[in-house]
């Protein structure tokens, strides 16, 4: 499956992500920081590595049930958990890697890490639950 | 600094997020649910209100700091949401934070969204931040303190 073959969130286009690789078990995302992605404090705002990761972890279960199942069936977030490891500041090219862990017949559930590119250390680090909602259910 | 004596945050004013009330430990922030707040599935992107809770806390633990948070800043170190509900285009989402606990090196809090007229809870969060810590003159190995 082709990138391209994969609807990106608008919200993700309105803040400036982009996908970069998807694969069946693998997604990866990409944001480079700017000045509108700051808090207060001038770093990195947490909302948008949530945003990625909630992206990236939606599209990592959509690649391994199939885009028709996804389609039939959406899956929804209903937990997401994520620690803050370091700050990211404008200029930083920060890439979200996201995997599966389990993909059940409700239940979903997968982990998401952010690294500035090229670097090991992590920025934050996600675990996402997933619902597969059933039609009529 | 504006009216409120908080600082801007170009985040959330970037997606849209208005800011009701901002005061000493507890804060809430607005937005009207609009296509470009979507996931696939046509509804809200749970980054949407993830990035309003980290904002409502983070201010109102600034209110609540006051000065202090300018010499220590906080900054979250774990959020867990529960996402219970799905708001859509049109709607009005109301994010509302507290702070449980202020220590001297973390702190606690809680959010919730709802939507604005049935009160509909869409989310809750927990959020914990740390304080760093004071700035202490370190003089190693003899070289100069920076000034």
């Amino acid at each position: 499956m082709q990138p391209e073959e994969h609807r990106q969130s608008l919200f993700v286009e309105l803040i400036g992500g982009k996908l970069e690789e998807w694969r069946q078990g693998y997604v990866r995302l990409s944001l480079l920081v700017e000045a509108r992605h700051t808090n207060p404090n001038g770093v990195m705002h947490g909302g948008v590595i949530t945003t990625l990761m909630d992206e990236c972890l939606g599209g990592v279960i959509a690649s391994v049930r199939g885009m028709e199942a996804m389609w039939a069936e959406p899956h929804a977030t209903v937990e997401l958990s994520v620690s803050f490891m370091s700050g990211a500041r404008p200029g930083d090219d920060i890439i979200v890697e996201g995997r599966v862990l389990k993909v059940g017949r409700t239940v979903a559930f997968g982990e998401v890490e952010a690294r500035r590119r090229g670097e090991d250390d992590l920025i934050a680090k996600g675990h996402g639950t997933f619902t597969i909602l059933k039609r009529g259910a | 600094m504006d009216r409120a004596g908080t600082r801007h945050s170009p985040f959330v004013e970037y997606i849209g997020a208005r800011r009701e009330e901002m005061g000493e430990g507890f804060a809430r922030l607005s937005i009207t649910i609009g296509p470009q707040h979507t996931n696939p599935n046509g509804v809200m992107h749970g980054g949407v209100v993830t990035a309003m809770m980290d904002s409502a806390i983070g201010g109102a633990l600034g209110a609540l700091r006051g000065g202090d948070a300018r010499q220590r800043p906080h900054a979250t170190i774990e959020m867990n949401t529960s996402f219970l509900a799905a708001a859509r285009p049109g709607d009005e989402v109301v994010v509302e934070g507290r702070v449980i606990q202020l220590g001297r090196t973390v702190a606690f809090a809680e959010a919730e969204a709802r939507r604005r007229g049935d009160g509909a809870l869409i989310a809750r969060g927990r959020l914990t931040f740390a304080i760093a810590s004071p700035r202490t003159p370190r003089p190693a190995h003899g070289e100069a303190l920076e000034p």
